[in-house]
């Protein structure tokens, strides 16, 4: 018994060995490293906050979000753009922390399952005054589509100075009509020009708002072809 | 050498089955020694293995640990898919930063020009939540006019941006629309990138 017994354990030591070399050869190995350098060309960066109890702040902050389940990567961008931007080493911390307060609302927002894309756009559209009821109703809209670009041009309406709930409103109604990403897009960008060459911004949204829902089928194919699949 | 070590594991085994009804008995005992001495003593090769604990593994096992091994370097080498490369983050010791997935075929991603012009300065750079606000990651390129012009990748959707000159000094598009800066209140564009 004794002799099977330490037969089955020296196997068992032996393929842990010959398993543990395997990985380290030449073959394995650059598939255990591949992940990192095939991302490339950005490297992962170190905050360059000079003042160390100021980066270390800031990286706790982002440990912290992270422990929340928030996604790291608009975290570090918001500290890296506060250091590009040469903003006080406090205010980065404080503007790192409004960012994952406003991730964590977005998430709540647009439940169930938001993507980072969508949290990223759900909480610039916070942070330009858009209410979280908003939110909720463009997510409604679209439920099983992704938000980014409903929610990026209701922010950038929102921003030239479309009235929020104006915005909202034109904004769903080609959401329900089954506008596409790209005419809401297309609309958002046409606002955008409109504004910048002088034309009132509500009067530039009703304007490009009717331009688009003459491309798009009556409400009731539209009903009949409302998206059902699952977003990206 | 596994054939050798086959050849006294089934010697033993052979006579222990023949004497599981009574293990206690000498005769089996005596069985079971005389089947071990009388199987092949072990190779020089055999010995040096042992004496470094070296592995016993089974043809079909070093087979399936091969197979795995060389799936991982293709893997590593993009010949097989990986999902884990896909991820839009490289993720090390340090906090990650975003990156353009390496397998991301761009499809979506929408070639978009920036210009500015700024003739006495030595060097812009486009910055951007499209590319964390890297200074190093988007370099504009001077022309004679002294027109600065870089063309990047962007997903479809609404970006703020800025350039930033001689490596210190940011500046807005003249050209595009102002982005409220609520966090650093700093001077930012704005773009609209269409979808496809």
């Amino acid at each position: 018994m004794s002799i099977a017994l330490r037969l089955v354990r020296s196997s068992i030591r032996g393929a842990t060995l010959a398993v543990g070399l395997l990985l380290a050869s030449p073959i394995v190995a650059p598939a255990l490293g591949a992940q990192a350098p095939t991302v490339s060309p950005a490297q992962p960066v170190r905050l360059a906050i000079p003042d160390a109890k100021t980066r270390q702040a800031v990286e706790r902050e982002i440990a912290r979000a992270v422990g929340r389940g928030l996604p790291p990567a608009p975290l570090v961008a918001k500290a890296m753009e506060g250091v590009t931007k040469q903003a006080a080493p406090d205010r980065i911390r404080s503007a790192v922390a409004s960012q994952a307060q406003r991730l964590e609302q977005a998430r709540g927002l647009l439940a169930p399952t938001p993507s980072e894309a969508e949290l990223v756009s759900g909480a610039e559209a916070l942070a330009a005054g858009i209410p979280g009821a908003m939110l909720k109703q463009v997510r409604a809209a679209w439920p099983a589509q992704s938000v980014v670009m409903p929610l990026d041009v209701l922010t950038e309406l929102v921003a030239r100075g479309v009235p929020p709930k104006q915005a909202l409103e034109r904004v769903v109604t080609l959401m329900r009509r089954g506008a596409t990403a790209g005419q809401i897009a297309g609309l958002g960008a046409a606002v955008q020009a409109d504004v910048a060459a002088g034309l009132a911004p509500d009067a530039a949204l009703e304007v490009r708002a009717r331009g688009v829902m003459s491309l798009l089928p009556s409400p009731a194919a539209a009903a009949a072809l409302a998206p059902s699949g699952r977003r990206p | 050498m596994t054939d050798e070590r086959d050849v006294v594991i089934e010697a033993v085994r052979g006579t222990l089955r023949a004497s599981v009804a009574d293990e206690a008995d000498p005769r089996a005992v005596a069985r079971i020694l005389s089947a071990a001495w009388a199987a092949p003593a072990p190779s020089r090769w055999r010995r040096w293995l042992d004496a470094w604990h070296l592995p016993v593994v089974s043809r079909v096992g070093a087979a399936v640990v091969a197979v795995i091994a060389l799936a991982a370097g293709f893997v590593a080498r993009g010949v097989l898919p990986n999902r884990a490369v896909a991820e839009p983050m490289a993720v090390t010791g340090e906090f990650p930063v975003p990156v353009v997935p390496a397998s991301d075929p761009r499809s979506s991603a929408v070639s978009t020009q920036f210009v500015f012009e700024a003739p006495a300065a030595q060097s812009v750079a486009l910055v951007g939540d499209f590319n964390a606000w890297v200074p190093t990651a988007a370099p504009l390129v001077r022309l004679p006019s002294g027109v600065w012009t870089v063309t990047v990748p962007l997903m479809p959707g609404r970006h703020v941006y800025a350039f930033l000159v001689d490596g210190a000094r940011l500046e807005a598009d003249p050209r595009a629309s102002a982005a409220a800066d609520a966090d650093y209140g700093r001077p930012s564009s704005v773009v609209m990138v269409p979808g496809r």
